[in-house]
């Protein structure tokens, strides 16, 4: 989830012509199904790993099934990876929501020296690798908080401080667009109090930004992998960590692994496109 | 202060309004976002902070020393790892780089529906870039993937870069970080406006001379400051490699990778671990300095 953001940026360009400044349109074209099918065959061939009966010598495989899928779903270390992974991801995108929320709303109202602190919080994640991150935790939790090692807990919070500055972005826009320190001035008027005014004034108006924060928060959660495996390992595996365990195991099943890879793929697939629909639609709405 | 607000913070105080103490104040001013910063504070900056101490600590954690890094630098293959995530990182910025320009520039003069199309895409490989991808890749591009047996079909006997060796590696960076590189640089593409593509021609400029004099120079910084971003994300990529390499001693080593190792214990002290760390830490700051640079020389054109 690094980059999503951008594209809503994008303004819209001055409309040349693609072939007046590029030599004709048909190596356009071909570069463009190059990248498509650059793209798309490796999930495509993942796709066919997982219905096919025995793929040998040919492009396509001997014969279909679904009976991976089936087994996939029959097994337990399957199904707990999956819903593991799936619950861990929602509680990270709402805790996200519950913290980030208040913390920008009071930015915006009352405090614009918040704004540094967050700011400055929100480069950690995407300019230091979050495999050190995951290292200092492990020291961290090892020599001064003992408890929560090796906590869910703790993986937990970790999960939600690196995903913070999507969300913190997604919401920061949101508002900015909203005008809430107007909002709060009016309903403030009005004798309502700031959680009221929060409730009902503020989350109504800022719905595509709280929508496209936690989508990004699910999917950095859903993907993420070094934090998972460090903190608290094996005694939780996520679908990451399941695929990863897999993938080195050398008696692993690969028709199941492919059903796990298109589980992930197809998470990451609606969750992109809900995270680009959003955003297409908020720019439109901007425009209009 | 406004009347309103004024009005409001009156009936907040009460009638009486008892002096507050600096103390509530704080608490007033910070309050509904301090779970966030000190969550952010503990999770984020305090393990960089640990690891930086670690770097010069003794083996038993105390003291101060500088052996760490001297044992890191003097120790070969340690010197050979740094070597290889920097051509890696460098060789995939520099693809993404060549490959993710021109892309970008097509895109941004597509039409609205069509833009959207390829940027769904690039979104979803940029966010699949992962283990997910590890398997797709060996799917795909294994001694037995899809892409493999195709080519053998039609007759072409090419075996694809193990995904193993450095090329191999490079070809599986590429899926998201092609994918970054656009997304990061495509609304510096709206820089370039139609007028000067016409003022050139009317000066009797050719496509390249419009390239090489004007449009270069222009998006130059901002192709720059994405290579960099591009070079420090696949620095710290760990997912990706690990899968792909796995744990065992590989025959291609990379800093991620030997951090995890020598953390699982299987290689070195611990003690260097955290040099690694440090090492990637001064590399990202470096990188992200340079960026702002970058974009606040390109942003004199805007």
């Amino acid at each position: 989830m690094a980059v999503n953001s951008m594209a809503s940026v994008s303004p819209k360009p001055h409309n040349i012509g693609i072939s007046r400044l590029f030599p004709g349109s048909m190596p356009v074209f071909l570069m463009l199904l190059m990248v498509a099918a650059y793209i798309i065959l490796p999930m495509l061939a993942t796709f066919l790993y997982s219905v096919s009966t025995r793929w040998t010598t040919h492009i396509v495989p001997d014969g279909y099934t679904l009976s991976h899928w089936f087994d996939g779903f029959a097994d337990n270390r399957f199904r707990g990876a999956l819903l593991r992974s799936l619950c861990l991801a929602l509680v990270v995108a709402l805790g996200e929501i519950i913290l980030v929320v208040p913390a920008v709303y009071w930015q915006k109202v009352h405090n614009p020296g918040i704004k540094n602190i967050l700011q400055l919080l929100a480069a950690i994640p995407l300019a230091i690798p979050i495999l050190v991150i995951a290292f200092g935790l492990l020291q961290l939790s090892g020599d001064y908080m003992p408890a929560a090692q090796g906590t869910i807990g703790l993986v937990l919070i970790a999960q939600i401080a690196i995903a913070f500055p999507f969300v913190y972005w997604a919401i920061d826009n949101a508002m900015s667009s909203a005008r809430v320190e107007h909002l709060a001035e009016a309903a403030r008027t009005c004798g309502a109090s700031e959680l009221k005014t929060l409730w009902h004034v503020i989350l109504p108006n800022i719905g595509p930004g709280i929508a496209t924060g936690t989508l990004m928060a699910f999917g950095t959660s859903f993907n993420e992998v070094p934090l998972t495996q460090f903190l608290i390992g094996s005694r939780f595996e996520t679908v990451q960590l399941y695929l990863l365990n897999m993938l080195r195991s050398s008696d692993a099943d690969y028709n199941i692994l492919a059903v796990m890879t298109i589980i992930n793929f197809a998470v990451t697939l609606v969750l992109s496109v809900c995270v680009v629909w959003l955003n297409a639609g908020n720019f439109a709405k901007r425009k209009g | 202060m406004s009347v309103a607000q004024y009005a409001a913070d009156n009936a907040k105080r009460g009638p009486e309004t008892a002096p507050i103490s600096p103390y509530l104040r704080w608490l007033t001013n910070w309050g509904p976002a301090l779970p966030l910063i000190i969550i952010g504070i503990v999770m984020l900056v305090v393990p960089c902070a640990l690891m930086i101490r670690q770097s010069f600590a003794l083996p038993d954690g105390s003291g101060f020393t500088l052996a760490n890094w001297v044992s890191l630098f003097e120790s070969r293959s340690a010197r050979t790892t740094i070597l290889n995530s920097l051509l890696l990182s460098f060789s995939v910025a520099t693809i993404a780089l060549l490959v993710g320009g021109p892309l970008t520039w097509i895109i941004s003069r597509m039409t609205r529906n069509w833009q959207a199309l390829n940027l769904g895409l690039l979104t979803v490989a940029n966010n699949f870039s992962g283990i997910g991808l590890a398997f797709g890749y060996v799917a795909a591009l294994g001694s037995y993937g899809m892409i493999t047996l195709a080519l053998k079909m039609i007759g072409i006997d090419i075996i694809p870069p193990a995904s193993s060796s450095f090329w191999g590696l490079t070809i599986a960076y590429e899926y998201g970080i092609v994918p970054m590189f656009v997304l990061l640089t495509l609304p510096s593409m709206a820089l370039i406006r139609n007028e000067w593509w016409e003022a050139c021609q009317c000066c009797g400029a050719n496509r390249w001379q419009f390239w090489r004099y004007v449009g270069i120079p222009v998006l130059g910084p901002f192709l720059g400051a994405s290579w960099i971003l591009c070079f420090t994300w696949s620095m710290g990529l760990y997912g990706l490699p690990v899968a792909l390499l796995g744990s065992s001693r590989p025959a291609f080593n990379l800093i991620t990778l030997k951090m995890s190792r020598s953390m699982t214990g299987l290689l070195l002290g611990n003690q260097q671990m955290p040099v690694l760390a440090v090492l990637l830490m001064i590399i990202a700051i470096c990188a992200l300095t340079l960026y702002k640079i970058m974009l606040k020389r390109a942003g004199k054109w805007l």
